[in-house]
């Protein structure tokens, strides 16, 4: 999608057509999101806060995200994906790779089924996509890149190397800042220098990466799409403060809210975790964690906190709280084996039955009373946020 | 900035093709304002209510409208100030 966020806004409020304007989050300490085409001819970015972005662009205009909005437009686009194929990967809540090499020719060809999507969004929500068409995901991505926005490239096999030639290695999907460094120091300037660097200086430098890195250059791929993820690692959650917290009772609180969180999830997708980890920010930004393991697998809420408070009472904290995470990992699947002590199944029926009030009502409709007079933080969504399957996460405007 | 209203109003809508749902017209604070445009739609759900929203404008102003599938009533949910 192009611009998403800044997109949708637009699309919703005409009067911020055709205006520089930046989507950001509710809270005080909010960065910006997305930011429209106009806006970035200003020299706006992701990241920059509300301050650094009003001195570039005094005239800005600052939305609200709406996450609401965003993640129901990105459920509706799978549909429209999946009429083209059954292999479609939500990458991001902006970005899908769909395999067409079995259905193309049922659809006239790739570029009909990438017009025929763009022409579907825009009838349906008014916005506007790139359709990137390449033998592989690599080369897809990059076709995308080039023709954004509103645009439609199809890269066949024999145009990869004339177009990697001269590119330069940030452009290429993978690479970053540092690492194009790292391979400048070895003289290799563009993707196509990656492709003839001899694989021997690459896998000296960067071990088995250098061979990838060598197909990289040379427009190769062989990551499949991720159409039926596998199990998750691990299930966390966690949180910045409008304000850094000091108080302990506080703190307390909101590791209770994402221990729910966390055991709300695991439960709802049947998974059963063996090791709690705490993640403390400072405001400083200096973060570190720290695990525990437990006894046996669990899923419930006071089983994640009670550990997770374990992990709190064993360090000192030493500033003021920014941000929290709890996870939980070595997860296993729940086979619903029968629990031994009266305790734990009175203790599994009383998670159940606020699960089912909360899957009727709406989530934190029952809640810890402990919880009851916490404010409540701003909800970003998060980039690894996906239409269905465990990444899946109900968020609120 | 839109301004939070959050009021049950009465709506007068198409329930059908191609839209499904669409609002026509509305009374709210006593007067009647006529949907001229449907700027954008979605839903969303709270526990197993599904909640319709519309961004809509009467020409001048924009306005967020909600439908409660379960309930059956509309909110005015806010207007661009």
């Amino acid at each position: 999608m192009d611009a998403y966020f800044a997109s949708v806004e637009q699309q919703a409020n005409p009067k911020l057509r055709g205006k520089p304007i930046a989507v950001i989050g509710s809270g005080g300490r909010t960065v910006i999101t997305t930011r429209s085409y106009e806006a970035r001819k200003y020299g706006i970015k992701t990241g920059m806060n509300v301050y650094e972005a009003k001195k570039v662009c005094p005239h800005l205009i600052f939305v609200v995200g709406d996450n609401e909005k965003y993640t129901h437009t990105c459920k509706e686009l799978q549909k429209i994906y999946l009429q083209f194929t059954p292999d479609v990967e939500a990458y991001s809540i902006d970005e899908a790779f769909l395999d067409i090499t079995t259905t193309h020719h049922l659809f006239k060809g790739p570029e009909v089924i990438g017009q025929s999507i763009k022409d579907q969004i825009k009838k349906l929500f008014g916005i506007t996509c790139t359709a990137g068409i390449a033998p592989n995901i690599l080369i897809a991505k990059l076709a995308s890149d080039i023709a954004k926005p509103d645009g439609l490239k199809w890269v066949k096999p024999e145009e990869i190397e004339p177009l990697l030639r001269n590119l330069p290695l940030q452009e290429l999907w993978g690479i970053g800042s540092g690492l194009a460094e790292k391979l400048e120091a070895f003289g290799i300037k563009t993707c196509g220098e990656l492709g003839r660097a001899p694989v021997s200086l690459l896998r000296n430098k960067f071990g088995i990466m250098g061979e990838h890195l060598k197909a990289m250059g040379m427009g190769q791929c062989s990551r499949p799409l991720s159409v039926h993820p596998g199990d998750p690692k691990s299930i966390g959650h966690s949180m910045t403060f409008p304000k850094d917290l000091s108080e302990r009772k506080d703190i307390e609180a909101e590791m209770l809210k994402l221990s729910e969180m966390v055991g709300r999830r695991a439960r709802r997708y049947g998974f059963i975790g063996k090791k709690v980890t705490l993640i403390v920010r400072y405001p400083d930004f200096e973060t570190f964690s720290k695990q525990t393991t437990l006894y046996d697998y669990t899923n419930s809420t006071h089983e994640i906190y009670k550990n997770a408070l374990g992990i709190l009472n064993s360090i000192r904290l030493e500033k003021n709280v920014r941000l929290i995470g709890v996870s939980l990992s070595s997860l296993l699947r729940d086979s619903g084996q029968m629990l031994l002590f009266e305790e734990q199944r009175k203790e599994k029926a009383l998670l159940q039955a606020i699960d089912a009030v909360n899957d009727r009502y709406g989530d934190f409709k029952l809640i810890w009373a402990s919880y009851l007079e916490q404010t409540e933080p701003p909800r970003v969504i998060s980039p690894a946020w996906k239409p269905s399957g465990i990444r899946h996460i109900n968020v609120k405007r | 900035m839109p301004m939070d209203i959050g009021e049950t109003i009465s709506v007068i809508a198409s329930f059908g093709l191609p839209y499904r749902i669409r609002p026509v017209r509305f009374r709210w604070s006593g007067k009647l304002f006529e949907v001229k445009d449907v700027t954008y739609s979605w839903q969303t759900r709270e526990g197993q209510n599904r909640i319709y929203h519309f961004s809509i404008s009467d020409g001048q102003t924009l306005y967020e409208l909600s439908f409660d599938t379960s309930s059956l009533l509309w909110k005015m949910e806010k207007v661009e100030a």
